[in-house]
């Protein structure tokens, strides 16, 4: 039998959520081995899988047609095609359209939407089972006319033939052409499980009830060829190519579409960026440029010139322009960020001859995709950026990327297991257990601590069904700072849909789309350091005159590095958890790209490739450096022969695998989701074959591969470490020589941060700074410096720290009170017109100390004032005034911790400590002093517990006591047999055993005590990590 | 005759269980004695013993604002760390076997009135004050019961027998005696003049004050009843509303504080007891009869009906018999109860003569009203109803309740579940997602197993070789039980021209070649 040839016409992708059962790449990829001619992602309403497909598609070079189905109201099903640009962009307009008119997530078409005929597009007409023609069908016949064509989609439902012969003669009567096509809604016939399962979740049912919503067969599949040809005319399948010839579209053609409006009318983008780049030169260098760098700048602009990439690095000129002009504190960082020419634009502080630069690893000629740059701002001031970018380039030109929000273990779970029958209890038992859930499987074990039997066949399709939906796109959400910018309207490059918050939009295709169409991105984040920052030089201006920025703290301080070497880096950017503490006494760094190193080193990716630990020893020289080869050298000399950064990797597998550079940036986003999809299988073979072939032992090779595996999701690119080592080493600066202002920056910028108010407030006064309390008549909505006696800053705690006092009530207190003090509590009302909750929250704060005395009292007070302009607030009311008795120093301790979430009195422990010694109970300081290995028994309040995904099953759990930190290692086996210790306890007392190593102190618990019963009420609240 | 005495009576719901034997109500005599003495008996674990007995294992949750939190947890449970307020996943993690209920307030309060019942014995004033608060004037029942030691000595272990922890205690006010109660400490107050003594250092939570009120003089270092009773009562009452200072006079025996006692529902049970026994088993029927016009005249003058009754013939030796009647619909019509009852009186073997018949009705309801408002049109299908329900009451008195069943229409792709049986008597069960399939043709003739055929060259046989007629319709589904099919079903006609319904199974396959079965025929 003579070989067909095919193109599918109508498929759609799980983007067509909960109905769509395969992967946009399955399908390709699916298509490709069956030998169609072409394939037509016809997503409904709906063109967020396409870039997908696309990429998949060119990678294997199968024809992709783009098109959507769209249904009417009426519900008449059509399939449009985009035939050429044009088309495309009159469907993207239609399809914004029908979703904007619509709450999010769904749309509305009728024939009104059609107007414009959707020009160059073509229309496959779908027809429903009920066949007698009406109106709508004679307006689609008109509507559409030359460019329509019946679509004949026969399914095993045993009336095929009939169906055909009625098909067959609408078109006669409708002088209409046919042609056949799959209503495709999986890559295989095997999805139909999974297919049943998304439809009977959509449909809010269990399967078994779903009945007749549930398609009869799996025939919605990729039909092999030959198959089609036993079920389809031929002359039908011959008229999918025709149709399939008149397409002309790639995704490809959308690129360059770059914003004019940031040249001036007589420059050139090229003649404008050189002249930018050539003043900030000046600007940075003002005692003249060095011969090294005006190379490095020219090189630089020669290459953006060949990418003609020059609008690019405009765009995120002009916007950090912006953001500087608003005394806006923003950071860029990226593989482009860290060039001379961002340099010299003012986008980074980073000085490109403060380390090795990294020329030409930001842009490569090969990849042909534009540079990366993200832009961090002020995470409370991002919104005045974002709202510029708006302005400027209107709001049908600037959108925020998608996030695809897709399933993951959990929710999966949950939904599978409410359409398979089971009850909310059972799944929640269930989902617990998945927090072991690896990916790929459940241990058995897990599934019977939850209750159910691993080996019953509801559980064995539950955890089938789990696993195939997982990764699957569940819906669309606005992504936190991934900015698009067009040229021409956005519309008519990718559809734009209605988000969750009422008046925000959401186009439809996520950030790697619009990076792997090479469109013009930038990633505008906010970042809680700049904020931090950025209020530590205001206030350290107002308090004393000095004035610095990012660029003028004084650089290589090693008074910073000394104070880094100890771990003493609490509330500082990055370096500040309890991990990077640890390692800071055995990396003791001492340069800027020490920091660099730090930043990425104590990263889930570098655990896990175990790179920690080699890294360590040859900096301490107790391993030997070498190297298998100058190649290897040169990519790995800056990091001691162990590969730390993502940019190593790529560059190893280069000049080590031989593999392009393209190959490399293909590696680096397999790496990013293999976890998710697998798929290094292919890059394993190459890159061991290739090192293999140039001469490397394979267990060199081997480790390498492991360590890619490692990076996984987590490896952290050097251009984006060399940023963020900037502002470590200005936190630290800031730290290390006005400890005031910065914890009072810290404080005012919360939440951010590894720590709570409680930690930084007791390590301030740790370093001998005098905290103060909250005082009506002192403090302002943020904590703020006054100077002591002698002139020193101390630190005032703001009404920001009353817990339960609005915004606008503390602000309102201090305006209100200028320079005249309140007297009485009655008198703060009428003037502020505060009401009783506020009035409550301040007086449990301890607050209005000053006019009313003791809590208790201003309590009283507080709760008996009439409100002005009440019935009795002329009278002046004679009351009788109680007795009541003063706080203890334990009831203000709590009331403290209650209402400010810190205490400037003692600490908690001493009030504990005397019930505490029969349990011999050692301080935290004097651990320091003990030889390691001893036994010692510690108890504190537990202040976080982390169980890290690298560490297997290991819980780290800090302590606090009146002296400092302990840090806890709790093994698996002690964690399960005192877990209710460890989950419950607030108080906690451990025995154990005391490890010190080079300065760092660990208790390895064996066992737990929970002791909280001897706090009362005191609320000490525990900050989780995963 | 041989029949004598009968004593129909109507009594409260309190007989434990239908095969006690018979006994005579007994009237409480009216307490006239104004010194009053409040028993309190507090049931702090009420939402976990409402659960039923005996799991150690367990923990109840309830949602608040959302959020599920345990409420309460039994002994093991506490003792492996699960807490009130802990989410249930936190608790699952402390113990992996809990068990986790889900609060019900109903079951509570259903176990509340069963309790205030079994209290009644104690005395006639009874009353339900809260959620796990019960209270018994008991002045008047002291003497009955050798004096307060020995009351509460009975009222304690009786409660411990049922599985209730409770905290009891005595004051002369009620509430002072809840209050008390609350704080768990096995107070004993009979002078009105001692309450404030016994009140002073009771915590000020035992009150069940909202919680911000206890928040907000606990922010004034004042934390129990004594501290209260100190503050300037002006100040107070503005400060925390006249109400509670009304709480705290009441409390106190200053104010009088009246409470309603509660009153166990009515429904329905009679005795007829004979002064021999008696085999003759139309003479049974007619009492039965009578005590059925007994039961309809008690519900005329309530406007109800039942759906169930229970009769019991008591016999001199062996276990007493029952017979429970069931209707499709609420009824009180004494012939209507009397014709199921002859039905079923029939068939049912007594083991000897009788000595007693008893007739306790079910749960009473309301009627349907059908009288007068009904729509003309609406008149026929309801008849057709009734006639029906009449049908399968009748057919199941007769066959049994297990064997009568209704038939539903279930949306299912597979022919063999095309209709599934329901049970008759059960409310309407919510119809499955049913959407018209249509055009698909099915033959009227299912076999109840395919029947595999012969096969020639891989054509299935049937009176000769099948010529197909339409085809394939493909059915692929039921993966979810253990019943999935994958099947190519065809229109065939045998030579001898029967319109069969044949289907080859896609997925078992024997010898590389397809089974074809046969399923159904065309009328």
């Amino acid at each position: 039998m003579q070989r067909v040839r095919y193109a599918e016409l109508h498929a759609l992708s799980n983007f067509t959520f909960l109905r769509g059962a395969s992967h946009p790449e399955e399908l390709v990829e699916t298509a490709a081995a069956l030998g169609y001619e072409a394939l037509a992602i016809t997503d409904e309403c709906s063109m967020s899988g396409v870039v997908r497909a696309h990429m998949a598609a060119k990678a294997l070079e199968l024809k992709l047609i783009i098109g959507s189905e769209l249904r009417l109201q009426s519900g008449r099903k059509l399939v449009a095609l985009a035939q050429n640009r044009n088309g495309y962009a009159a469907l993207c307009r239609l399809i914004t359209r029908a979703r904007r008119a619509a709450e999010k997530g769904s749309y509305v078409l009728t024939r009104s939407f059609f107007e414009e005929g959707l020009p160059d597009c073509i229309v496959l007409w779908v027809p429903d089972d009920a066949l007698a023609l009406d109106v709508e069908d004679h307006w689609i016949r008109e509507t559409f006319r030359d460019r329509l064509w019946i679509a004949v989609e026969l399914l095993a439902d045993g009336r095929q033939d009939e169906r055909l012969d009625a098909l067959r003669e609408v078109g006669r009567r409708l002088r209409l052409p046919l042609v056949a096509s799959g209503d495709v809604h999986m890559h295989r016939r095997s999805r139909r499980v999974l297919q049943d399962t998304l439809t009977a979740i959509r449909e809010g049912v269990t399967v078994d009830q779903a009945g007749f919503v549930l398609y009869a067969n799996g025939e919605r599949h990729l039909r092999s060829l030959e198959v089609l040809q036993h079920f389809y005319p031929e002359e039908l399948l011959r008229e999918t190519l025709h149709i399939a010839e008149r397409i002309d579209f790639s995704l490809d053609e959308l690129r360059y579409e770059y914003p004019d409006e940031i040249v001036p009318a007589d420059e050139t983008p090229a003649s404008h960026l050189r002249k930018l780049t050539g003043q900030g030169m000046r600007d940075r260098w003002p005692g003249g440029v060095p011969q090294k760098v005006v190379q490095l700048v020219e090189h630089e602009l020669k290459l953006i010139a060949e990418l003609r990439y020059e609008p690019y690095f405009l765009t995120v000129y002009d916007i950090v322009s912006f953001a500087r002009s608003k005394g806006i504190l923003c950071q860029g960082r990226g593989s482009a960020a860290n060039s001379a020419v961002c340099f010299c634009l003012g986008i980074t502080e980073v000085d490109p001859a403060r380390m090795e630069t990294l020329v030409e690893r930001f842009i490569s000629k090969e990849r042909n995709e534009p540079p990366d740059i993200d832009v961090d701002f002020e995470h409370e001031r991002r919104e005045e950026v974002i709202q510029y970018i708006y302005a400027k380039y209107g709001r049908d030109r600037a959108a925020l990327a998608a996030t695809v929000i897709t399933y993951r273990p959990r929710s999966a779970l949950r939904d599978v297991g409410k359409a398979l029958g089971l009850s909310d209890i059972q799944v929640g038992r269930l989902a617990r257990s998945m927090q072991w859930w690896d990916g790929k499987r459940v241990d058995d074990s897990r599934v019977l601590e939850a209750g159910l039997d691993p080996d019953s066949p509801v559980i064995r399709r539950l955890l089938y069904l789990v696993r195939e939906l997982i990764g699957f796109p569940r819906h669309l959400s606005q992504h936190v700072g991934g900015f698009i910018i067009t040229n021409g309207p956005m519309s008519e490059l990718v559809p734009i849909e209605n988000a969750s918050m009422e008046e925000r939009t959401v186009i439809q295709w996520e950030k790697n789309d619009l990076e792997d169409l090479g469109l013009l991105k930038v990633d505008v984040l906010g970042l809680g350091m700049l904020t931090a920052i950025r209020r530590s030089f205001d206030l350290i201006r107002t308090f004393d005159g000095r004035e610095y920025t990012l660029a003028s703290v004084p650089a290589e301080d090693p008074v910073v590095y000394d104070m880094i070497c100890e771990g003493d880096t609490m509330g500082v950017f990055q370096i500040e958890s309890r991990a990077q503490m640890a390692m800071l006494p055995r990396l003791k760094p001492r340069c800027y790209y020490d920091l660099v190193i730090e930043v990425a080193i104590i990263r889930p990716g570098p655990i896990q490739g175990d790179m920690v630990h080699p890294y360590l020893r040859r900096r301490n020289g107790e391993e030997a450096v070498d190297y298998p080869s100058e190649e290897v050298k040169g990519v790995l000399q800056r990091t001691l022969g162990v590969p730390i950064f993502q940019e190593q990797v790529m560059a190893l597998a280069v000049v080590a695998a031989g593999f392009t550079p393209g190959e490399a940036d293909r590696l680096r986003r397999a790496m990013a989701a293999w976890k998710r999809r697998g798929g290094l299988g292919s890059f394993e073979d190459k890159l061991i074959d290739g090192m293999r072939r140039r001469g490397y032992s394979e267990e060199f090779a081997r480790q390498i591969f492991r360590q890619i595996e490692g990076f996984g999701e987590y490896g952290f690119p050097e251009s984006h470490s060399a940023s963020f080592a900037l502002l470590v080493y200005v936190s630290c600066w800031l730290k290390c020589h006005t400890p005031a202002a910065f914890t009072c920056a810290l404080l005012n910028s919360q939440p951010m941060g590894f720590y709570s108010a409680s930690q930084l407030v007791q390590d301030l006064r740790r370093h001998g700074v005098e905290v103060r309390g909250v005082d009506i008549n002192r403090s302002g909505w943020d904590c703020s410096l006054e100077p002591d006696e002698s002139g020193a800053a101390v630190l005032r705690l703001g009404l920001r720290m009353v817990k339960g006092l609005p915004e606008a009530a503390g602000h309102a207190i201090a305006e209100r009170r200028g320079t005249r003090a309140y007297r009485s509590t009655q008198q703060l009302l009428e003037r502020t017109g505060l009401d009783r909750r506020a009035l409550e929250a301040l007086a449990s704060a301890g607050a209005l100390s000053a006019l009313e005395g003791h809590r208790h009292q201003a309590r009283w007070a507080v709760a008996g004032v009439e409100k002005p302009g009440g019935l009795f607030a002329s009278m002046d009311r004679f009351e009788a005034t109680p007795l009541l008795r003063k706080p203890t120093e334990g009831q203000n301790i709590v009331a403290d911790y209650k209402n400010v979430g810190l205490t400037l009195e003692r600490h908690p422990m001493y009030l504990v400590r005397h019930r505490l010694d029969r349990y011999r109970y050692v301080q935290a300081e004097r651990l320091r002093d003990m030889a390691t290995g001893q036994d010692v028994n510690v108890a504190g309040l537990v202040i976080t517990k982390q169980r890290p995904g690298t560490a297997s099953g290991v819980t780290f759990v800090t302590l606090e006591d009146e002296t400092g930190h302990i840090n806890l290692v709790v093994w698996k086996h002690v964690a399960e047999r005192d877990r209710a210790a460890l989950l419950n306890a607030r108080l906690l007392g451990v025995r154990g055993e005391l490890q010190i190593e080079t300065n760092v102190i660990h208790v390895i618990a064996r066992k737990l005590i929970d002791h909280t019963p001897m706090l009362g009420d005191l609320e000490v609240k525990s900050r989780d990590f995963r | 005759m041989a029949r004598a005495r009968r004593s129909p009576v109507i009594a409260r719901d309190s007989a434990p269980t239908p095969d006690a034997p018979p006994r005579h109500t007994q009237y409480a005599l009216p307490l006239a004695k104004a010194e009053r003495l409040w028993f309190c008996v507090y049931l702090p674990n009420l939402p976990l013993e409402a659960c039923g007995p005996g799991d150690e294992d367990l923990a109840v949750i309830e949602e608040r604002q959302g959020v599920h939190r345990v409420l309460l947890a039994a002994a093991r449970a506490r003792a492996a760390g699960v807490l009130p307020g802990q989410s249930p996943n936190a608790a699952l993690a402390l113990l992996p076997g809990l068990r986790i209920e889900e609060r019900n307030e109903i079951r509570e309060q259903q176990v509340l009135e069963l309790l205030a019942t079994w209290l009644e014995q104690f005395s006639s004033f009874v009353s339900i004050a809260g959620s796990d608060v019960l209270l018994l004037e008991i002045a008047g029942s002291l003497r009955l019961f050798g004096g307060l030691k020995s009351l509460r000595r009975q009222v304690a272990a009786g409660l411990e027998a049922q599985g209730f922890e409770a905290s009891l205690a005595i004051a002369p006010t009620p509430l002072a005696a809840t209050w008390l109660a609350r704080g768990g400490q096995r107070a004993c107050v009979r002078e009105p003049a001692n309450i404030m003594a016994a009140l002073r250092s009771l915590p000020l939570s035992c009150l069940a004050w909202p919680p911000t009120v206890l928040e907000s003089l606990a922010g004034m270092g004042i934390t129990d009843v004594g501290d209260c009773l100190r503050l300037p009562r002006e100040g107070f009452a503005r400060r925390f509303g006249v109400k509670r200072l009304l709480q705290l006079d009441r409390a106190l025996g200053h104010v009088p504080d009246p409470r309603n006692s509660w009153r166990a529902p009515e429904r329905f049970c009679a005795d007829f007891e004979m002064t021999e026994e008696q085999g003759d088993r139309e003479l049974l029927l007619a009492i039965c009869h009578e005590l059925l016009q007994a039961h309809e005249q008690f519900l005329l003058a309530r406007q109800l009906g039942t759906q169930r009754l229970l009769f019991t013939f008591f016999h001199l030796k062996a276990k007493a018999t029952s017979l429970p009647l069931g209707g499709a619909r609420a009824d009180r019509a004494a012939d209507h109860w009397y014709e199921l009852l002859r039905l079923r009186f029939e068939k049912l073997v007594l083991p000897e003569p009788v000595i007693a018949i008893r007739l306790r009705g079910g749960t009473n309801r309301a009627l349907h009203n059908t009288s007068g408002h009904l729509a003309f049109h609406d008149r026929p299908l309801r008849e057709h109803y009734y006639s029906m329900s009449q049908l399968a009451e009748r057919l199941a008195a007769r066959i049994g309740n297990e064997s009568v069943h209704g038939v539903n229409a279930v949306a299912d792709h597979r022919p063999q579940y095309a209709w599934r049986a329901r049970d008759l008597f059960a409310a309407r069960a919510a119809d499955a997602l049913t959407r018209v399939r249509q055009g698909i043709e099915r033959p009227l003739w299912l076999l109840p197993e395919p029947e595999l055929l012969s096969t020639e060259n891989g054509h299935p046989l049937h009176q000769g070789k099948l010529r197909f007629v339409s085809g394939p319709e493909r059915l692929e589904t039921g993966w979810w039980d253990e019943h999935g099919i994958a099947r190519d079903y065809y229109t065939a006609v045998s030579p001898r021209g029967a319109g069969l319904w044949v289907f080859r199974n896609r997925d078992r396959q024997r010898d590389g070649e397809a089974d074809w079965y046969l399923h159904g025929m065309f009328g």
